[in-house]
C-alpha cells in the first residue's frame, strides 16, 4: 500500500465523505462506498496480476488506470467482487483506439458509455439480462455501469465543464449496462458475431441511451423493423450526419423469436433495416451542409429522390437480444462514426 | 479512518506549446481548422492579416474532424511547410 495514495476521513459516515467529494470534485452526485483498504483488498481478491498493472492512460487526464485504482472506484461504485472481472475489461475496451476516449470524453454531445455483459459471467456476476435489464433493481448492472462512469470521472478527468463538455449529459452518463439474455435469443451470442468466442465478454459503445420500439401488433418481423428503422432515421441523432455510424437494435426476446420464427438470421435483420432505414438526398441536403461524413458511393449521389441508408454499412446495425417477456425492443444510436464499439473477452478469475 | 483517492497518478505529463514567436516578420501562417461551423472563418479570418503583416502570402488552411485527433500527414505538412499554426476554435 502506498500511503500517499490515501485520506484521511473523521468517519465513515454519508456526511463526512459527501464533504471530502465536494472538497476535492470526486464522485457522481450520489453517496458512494468508502474505498477502504479492506474493501479493495476483497474487491482484488480474485484478481491473479499485479494490482498495479496499468490497465489503460485515459484522456483527457492521462490518468493511470491501475488494476487497483479500478478496484478502488468499483468499491466506490458498489460493485461486489464478482463483477470486477467486466469493470477491468471494460477499462480495456475504451483504452483502444478506434474507441476514440479522448473524443467521447471531451465532446459536446451527450455520448455515454454503453457497457453489454455477455456469457457466463451474466449468470456469475448476478446481472439481470431479463425483466428491466436497463434499469434500476439489480446491483450488478447499476454499479458496473457506475463503477465505469466513476472511472472515467476520477482517474479520466471527465468532470462535466472540464474534461466532459457535454451540453446538457444525460442520465445514462450516472450508469448504462445491461446484459445480453443469450437464453432466450434465437441467434448465436453477440461476441460470437463480433469474432469473440471467450465465455464472457464485453462490449463498450459510446451511445446515446436507448428508444423503445413498440410492437404488440405485429405477427410478422417486417412492421416490427419498420418502426425500428423508422426511429433509426431520426435527422437529430448524430447518425443521420455520420453515415458511416453504429446503431445497437436490441430486440426482447420476444420480437427476436418472431423474426427467428420465420427464418430470419442476425444478418437478415441487419439487411432489413439497411434496406429500410433511409433518408432522401432531398432531406439530407436540406439538414446538413457537406457531404464530407458520407462515404464516397452515397457522395456522389445527387438524385434528389434516391434514398440513401442511414449507415453505409448493414454489419454497422448491431443487434443482440436482451430483456424479458413484452413486446418492447429498442434503438440506440451511436455518437457517429469517429466511435466504434470494442468487444473483448472478459477474463476468468 | 483511512480511504484511497480514487484518481491515481497522471501517466504523461501534459503537452506543453511551443514559446510564441517574438517577431512575426517572415513567418509562414497555418490554420488547422477543425470543420466546427465558423471556426475555419474565424481563424482565416485572424491568419489573412496576420500573413499580410508577416509578408509570407496567404495562410495554409488544413482541416481535421473535430472529434478526432489530427491525421499524422496532416501533421506533418503543418511542420514542414509553416511556421506559426492557429487552432483550437470551435464553433
Amino acid at each position: 500500500m502506498n500511503e500517499s495514495e490515501m485520506l484521511d476521513l473523521v468517519d465513515e459516515s454519508p456526511e463526512a465523505l459527501y464533504a471530502l467529494l465536494a472538497e476535492e470534485g470526486w464522485g457522481d452526485g450520489l453517496p458512494v462506498v468508502a474505498p477502504t483498504e479492506e474493501r479493495v483488498d476483497a474487491m482484488l481478491s480474485g484478481h491473479r496480476g499485479s494490482p498495479d498493472e496499468i490497465l489503460a492512460v485515459l484522456p483527457p487526464r492521462s490518468g493511470a488506470c491501475t488494476v487497483r485504482m479500478a478496484a478502488i472506484n468499483a468499491v466506490m461504485a458498489g460493485c461486489p467482487p464478482a463483477v470486477f472481472p467486466v469493470v477491468v475489461a471494460a477499462v480495456r475496451g475504451l483504452a483502444r483506439p478506434e474507441f476514440n476516449l479522448r473524443g467521447v470524453q471531451a465532446t459536446t454531445h451527450s455520448v455515454a458509455i454503453m457497457v453489454a455483459v455477455h456469457g457466463v459471467i451474466v449468470e456469475r456476476g448476478g446481472y439481470n439480462a431479463g425483466f428491466g435489464t436497463f434499469g434500476p433493481g439489480n446491483r450488478a448492472n447499476a454499479t458496473t455501469g457506475r463503477a465505469v462512469r466513476l472511472i472515467l470521472l476520477h482517474v479520466a478527468g471527465g468532470r462535466p465543464g472540464d474534461g466532459d463538455a457535454s451540453t446538457q449529459g444525460q442520465p445514462a452518463k450516472y450508469t448504462y449496462c445491461f446484459a445480453e439474455n443469450a437464453p432466450a435469443s434465437p441467434w448465436p451470442t453477440y461476441p460470437h458475431c463480433r469474432g469473440v468466442d471467450s465465455p464472457s465478454a464485453v462490449t463498450v459503445a459510446g451511445m446515446e441511451g436507448p428508444h423503445n420500439i413498440h410492437d404488440m401488433w405485429s405477427t410478422h418481423p417486417g412492421p416490427i423493423l419498420e418502426k425500428v428503422a423508422s426511429v433509426m432515421t431520426t435527422l437529430g441523432s448524430n447518425n443521420a450526419v455520420m453515415s458511416e455510424s453504429e446503431f445497437f437494435i436490441v430486440l426482447s426476446p420476444e420480437h427476436a423469436q418472431q423474426a427467428a420464427a420465420e427464418g430470419w438470421s442476425r444478418e437478415d435483420v441487419q439487411l432489413f433495416l439497411y434496406q429500410h432505414a433511409r433518408v432522401s438526398r432531398a432531406l439530407k441536403e436540406r439538414h446538413f451542409a457537406a457531404r464530407g461524413l458520407e462515404p464516397p458511393w452515397m457522395r456522389s449521389t445527387d438524385d434528389p429522390d434516391a434514398m440513401l441508408p442511414i449507415t453505409g454499412r448493414p454489419e454497422d446495425i448491431r443487434v443482440m437480444v436482451a430483456g424479458g417477456p413484452g413486446k418492447h425492443s429498442c434503438v440506440i444510436p451511436s455518437w457517429g462514426s469517429i466511435s466504434r464499439s470494442v468487444t473483448v473477452p472478459v477474463d476468468s478469475w | 479512518m483511512k480511504i484511497f483517492r480514487p484518481d491515481g497518478a497522471i501517466a504523461q505529463p501534459p503537452h506543453t506549446l511551443t514559446p510564441g514567436r517574438r517577431v512575426l516578420a517572415g513567418a509562414r501562417i497555418g490554420v488547422l481548422d477543425n470543420l466546427k461551423p465558423n471556426a475555419g472563418l474565424l481563424m482565416t479570418t485572424v491568419a489573412e492579416p496576420l500573413a499580410e503583416r508577416a509578408g509570407t502570402g496567404a495562410p495554409l488552411v488544413l482541416t481535421k474532424n473535430a472529434a478526432q485527433p489530427a491525421p499524422e500527414e496532416v501533421l506533418d505538412q503543418l511542420r514542414r511547410e509553416v511556421d506559426l499554426v492557429l487552432t483550437g476554435s470551435a464553433d
